[in-house]
């Protein structure tokens, strides 16, 4: 436990120090929010209501992937995750740290980027800020629970970040499909779904027991 | 947390087996089984042919009901693939076995194989039967899904070189795409009820005389499907065998 | 009989096809210092990713202490400094100490930073520092859980003559202290001066083994000259 927490201080600090991470990936996922103005068919209300939902999710997996990928590369430069792997103890942890880390970056990011989408289009997130707060998290906790894990492993193949996108994005299909409709119906003003919030709460499970236990294997040479 | 202590894992290679070509005992046994299941296979395949040639038309759908024959068998092998390079690569992990790590491949490869004739047989036979190429029906949703997974889990091997390292990240991966098929499967029902698929093929809407070369089919592909992983499982047991051989004579490379 | 600190018997590392080590067996005691010297390629760097635990033997056993490998043990430098350019000196090793679970990581860093010299520049951010300091850093990051023993993966490489000098007297004391370590390295020179026993490593097998009075700097060279001959 003491590893993780290390490691989440180490992981904000540097950040806090560098700010690259969280600059790339805002300056990408708004960009994303301007680019869907091109690619929208018109700005009417039922459009906007329908698509943004999709549009916000498709921009938040693209930052994701943008900022996992970079965490992993900061421990490549001298060496830094073997340094992580000398540490005593099961590797899960080192996992944990870097999950939390993300979590919270990625977080920071969704948020802003929320912001700019209701400025850009309209949407009122006043209403069901909370709601909405809820079901981001429970997805996003899924995103970087399995995308550490997967990050940690493609960055360390002869395709680097290039692998990251292709290996993540088929195992988040179901988290996608729980996020968009939670948000959907959010932003409708029904509450959040049953059935986004089960669905969600047992992919979370899943992927931080495999990603905690796959941890343990994926460290050494 | 209180530090543990956690005993080397090691990998058991099989590269002692000089005298059996690098064979494992495991794999000696594939092998000889193989064999069998070659011949039966030819059999079987000439009299599920004929069975199809001579099965009544279906008179809705004309001769691409053939396809039929063909289509749903193909799922047991494409399902089946991934559930052998999970298990195969559960083993690996946890007992440090590469034979188990060879079977994951050959799993994965057929596995994929299976997928993709399943992929290309659908569309033709719905373009002939529901009128479109593509319809989202959620089995087929799925399985483009999971056809993508076994994609990655092929470029993941490809793109980490040989060694222990690719094999752990390979059996990790294969385990979130053996679980992401009910992952999926839950997805669909819960938000996307568009299903064409008949509920029960076997019972019911196959018509009089189409019933025996659909049994046929099963267990003609479900032959070729064993045949294959045995057969991919050797030459691979095989291919790093002779890659070791050569290392050795040439100790500088 | 107490067990040596590290015992090797027959360890074999094979990537796919290519086997790097074959049938290494060493024995290195409390306080024993061995180098173990070697062309580029020969497998040396492997072997200390072995024992760091960073690599698992394709076959062979290890034991540190009679029992099973154990990571606290150990500390190591290997080709990289293992340093996070953007925290500073002391954060580094303050971070070191955290994940090693060192109680009151803060007076550790602080003792290890007056130890090697680096007091003056705890403040500076580690990604600013010369190869040398940079490498001292390094040297008591490895040692911030009081490892013991040490690995060192060629730890002169890059450094100027001042900083070369510096860091085997560096290791001299950290030797005359009673620190046990094993030294990669392909010059001759130092292998025998900073040792006390010296193994030629050829094609991922010890191909020769000197020490106690043989090991001088013109015998080592003369038959590791001679091995390399025979190798060719």
């Amino acid at each position: 436990m003491n590893i993780a927490l290390a490691i989440l201080w180490k992981d904000l600090v540097t950040e806090w120090r560098a700010r690259e991470r969280v600059i790339a990936m805002l300056l990408f996922s708004i960009l994303t929010a301007v680019i869907f103005y091109f690619a929208l068919p018109d700005q009417r209300p039922e459009t906007l209501r329908t698509l943004t939902p999709g549009l916000l999710w498709t921009a938040y997996l693209f930052a994701a992937i943008l900022g996992l990928n970079r965490s992993f590369a900061l421990e490549l430069e001298n060496e830094a995750l073997s340094g992580l792997a000398l540490a005593p103890g099961g590797r899960g942890w080192i996992f944990l740290g870097k999950a939390a880390a993300n979590f919270i970056l990625l977080s920071l990011v969704q948020a802003l980027t929320a912001l700019a989408f209701a400025l850009f289009y309209g949407v009122d997130f006043s209403s069901s800020a909370l709601n909405l707060a809820a079901v981001i998290m429970l997805a996003t906790l899924g995103i970087c629970s399995v995308g550490t894990l997967l990050a940690a492993m493609a960055v360390r193949t002869r395709l680097r970040e290039v692998l990251l996108p292709i290996l993540l994005l088929p195992a988040l299909v179901p988290v996608l499909s729980g996020a968009v409709h939670g948000t959907l119906s959010v932003m409708a003003g029904e509450g959040i779904p049953f059935s986004s919030v089960q669905l969600l709460i047992v992919i979370d499970g899943i992927y931080l027991v495999i990603s905690f236990l796959g941890f343990e294997y994926i460290l050494d040479e | 947390m209180t530090p543990m202590t956690k005993p080397f894992s090691q990998t058991k290679d099989d590269s002692a087996h000089t005298t059996n070509g690098g064979l494992s005992p495991l794999e000696q046994q594939a092998t000889r089984w193989r064999q069998p299941f070659g011949w039966l296979l030819v059999v079987i395949t000439l009299v599920y042919a004929w069975a199809v040639f001579q099965a009544p038309l279906d008179h809705t759908q004309g001769v691409i009901q053939k396809i039929l024959y063909v289509h749903p068998p193909l799922a047991y092998g494409a399902y089946l693939g991934f559930v052998i390079t999970a298990i195969g690569g559960l083993l690996y992990l946890w007992r440090g076995r590469e034979d188990c790590d060879r079977l994951a491949i050959s799993g994965a490869e057929v596995g994929v194989l299976f997928c993709t004739l399943m992929l290309v047989t659908g569309p033709i036979w719905a373009r002939g039967t529901w009128g479109r190429w593509w319809s989202w029906d959620p089995r087929l949703t799925v399985t483009l899904l999971l056809w993508f997974v076994y994609l990655a889990y092929l470029l993941l091997r490809s793109f980490s070189g040989p060694g222990p390292r690719t094999a752990r990240f390979a059996a990790i991966y294969g385990v979130i795409g053996l679980v992401l098929i009910p992952l999926n499967y839950y997805v669909i029902e819960i938000f996307d009820n568009r299903s064409m698929h008949p509920d029960n093929l076997e019972r019911g809407s196959l018509g009089d005389g189409m019933g025996w070369p659909f049994l046929l089919g099963n267990l003609c592909l479900g032959f070729a499907f064993i045949y294959l992983v045995l057969l991919r499982w050797e030459v691979e047991a095989r291919r790093v065998f002779q890659q070791r051989q050569e290392a050795l004579e040439e100790p500088d490379t | 009989m107490t067990s040596p600190l590290l015992r090797l018997k027959d360890i074999e590392k094979a990537y796919g096809p290519i086997t790097a080590l074959r049938n290494i067996s060493l024995d290195l005691d409390h306080g024993e210092t061995i180098s173990l010297l070697g062309p580029n390629g020969a497998g040396k760097s492997t072997l200390l990713r072995i024992v760091a635990g960073l690599a698992a033997p394709t076959r062979g056993t290890l034991e540190i202490q009679g029992t099973a490998h154990d990571r606290r043990a150990i500390g190591y430098l290997g080709h990289a400094t293992l340093l996070y350019p953007e925290l500073t000196a002391r954060e580094n090793l303050i971070f070191a100490a955290r994940l090693h679970g060192v109680p009151k990581p803060a007076r550790r860093a602080d003792q290890l930073l007056e130890e090697e010299d680096l007091s003056p520049v705890a403040q500076r951010r580690a990604g600013g520092f010369s190869r040398g300091m940079a490498q001292r850093l390094a040297i008591a990051r490895a040692r911030v859980h009081k490892p013991s023993l040490l690995l060192l993966d060629e730890p002169f490489t890059g450094l100027d003559v001042p900083a070369i000098s510096r860091l085997s007297q560096r290791l001299i004391e950290l030797r005359n202290a009673g620190q046990s370590w094993l030294l990669v390295t392909h010059e001759v020179e130092r292998a025998a001066m900073l040792a006390d026993t010296a193994l030629i490593v050829l094609r991922g097998q010890v191909a020769e083994r000197l020490t106690g009075g043989e090991l001088t700097p013109q015998n080592l060279s003369e038959i590791y000259a001679k091995a390399l001959d025979l190798q060719s």
